[in-house]
């Protein structure tokens, strides 16, 4: 950690030094190490579940407007089978609308906690 | 994720064609054929449930079967297709058990929109529930 002189700063060095010290600073802590990796594999997980239910509710989405387009051109032979579509898209949007309100409203009473 | 709501579509897919096959069934009901020929056959949907080994994914068209085609000789001479003797060919369908069967399929149809009225109440009534 040698510093060679006020004019003739090494930005190399700098960046290696900042490391270091972030680096020493959360081992430092103690046990904040084992949440932060709980921590992240749960917000992982969470964000698994939000993206795997958005591509679910595309899926259904889709599977709606092509039976609708066959109900419009008069290819659908089961006319049930376009009223189930839109039901299942329609009940998965509301379920995500709701996920997303619910997480929304988690996340902003904890920030809402005088610190 | 909506097990319930395609189960009852199929349900009511199964119901909708054996109300088509019975509504063919009635509407060649006077349909003459000469002895020479075999007489209109009735048609009968084969039901088979879906096994998946947990509550079961609904139902399905198997098949359809043919009825008989020996039919009934009506005696009439002034019938163009009258062979030699003055008999006909008709097919050997009884109207009434036709009738009551068309009964049969339409209550299993409105059956199935019951539930699948049922489980989407339910559907939204847990998301309302989420939302208080």
């Amino acid at each position: 950690m040698a510093v060679t002189g006020v004019g003739a700063v090494n930005l190399g060095q700098l960046a290696q030094l900042y490391r270091a010290q972030v680096a020493g600073g959360v081992q430092g802590v103690g046990g904040t190490a084992g949440t932060d990796a709980a921590a992240a594999t749960r917000g992982a997980d969470f964000g698994n579940v939000v993206k795997n239910g958005l591509s679910n509710l595309e899926n259904l989405d889709r599977a709606a407007q092509g039976k609708a387009i066959q109900a419009a051109t008069g290819d659908l032979t089961d006319i049930h089978d376009y009223v189930i579509a839109a039901t299942q898209a329609q009940t998965a949007t509301e379920l995500t609308t709701t996920v997303r309100n619910k997480a929304l409203e988690a996340f902003n009473e904890i920030m809402r906690m005088p610190l | 994720m909506f097990d319930a709501l395609s189960v009852s579509g199929t349900g009511m897919g199964v119901h909708q064609k054996w109300m088509d096959a019975l509504s063919d069934n009635i509407a060649n009901i006077n349909t003459a054929r000469p002895t020479s020929e075999s007489a209109f056959r009735a048609r009968w949907v084969v039901a088979q449930s879906i096994e998946d080994g947990g509550t079961g994914r609904g139902v399905q068209v198997a098949g359809i079967e043919l009825g008989s085609t020996e039919g009934r000789l009506v005696y009439s001479p002034d019938h163009p297709l009258a062979d030699a003797r003055g008999y006909v060919r008709m097919p050997d369908i009884d109207l009434g058990e036709q009738m009551s069967d068309l009964i049969l399929a339409q209550r299993g149809y409105q059956m199935n929109i019951a539930s699948l009225d049922r489980v989407r109440a339910s559907y939204q009534a847990a998301i309302q529930m989420g939302r208080g």
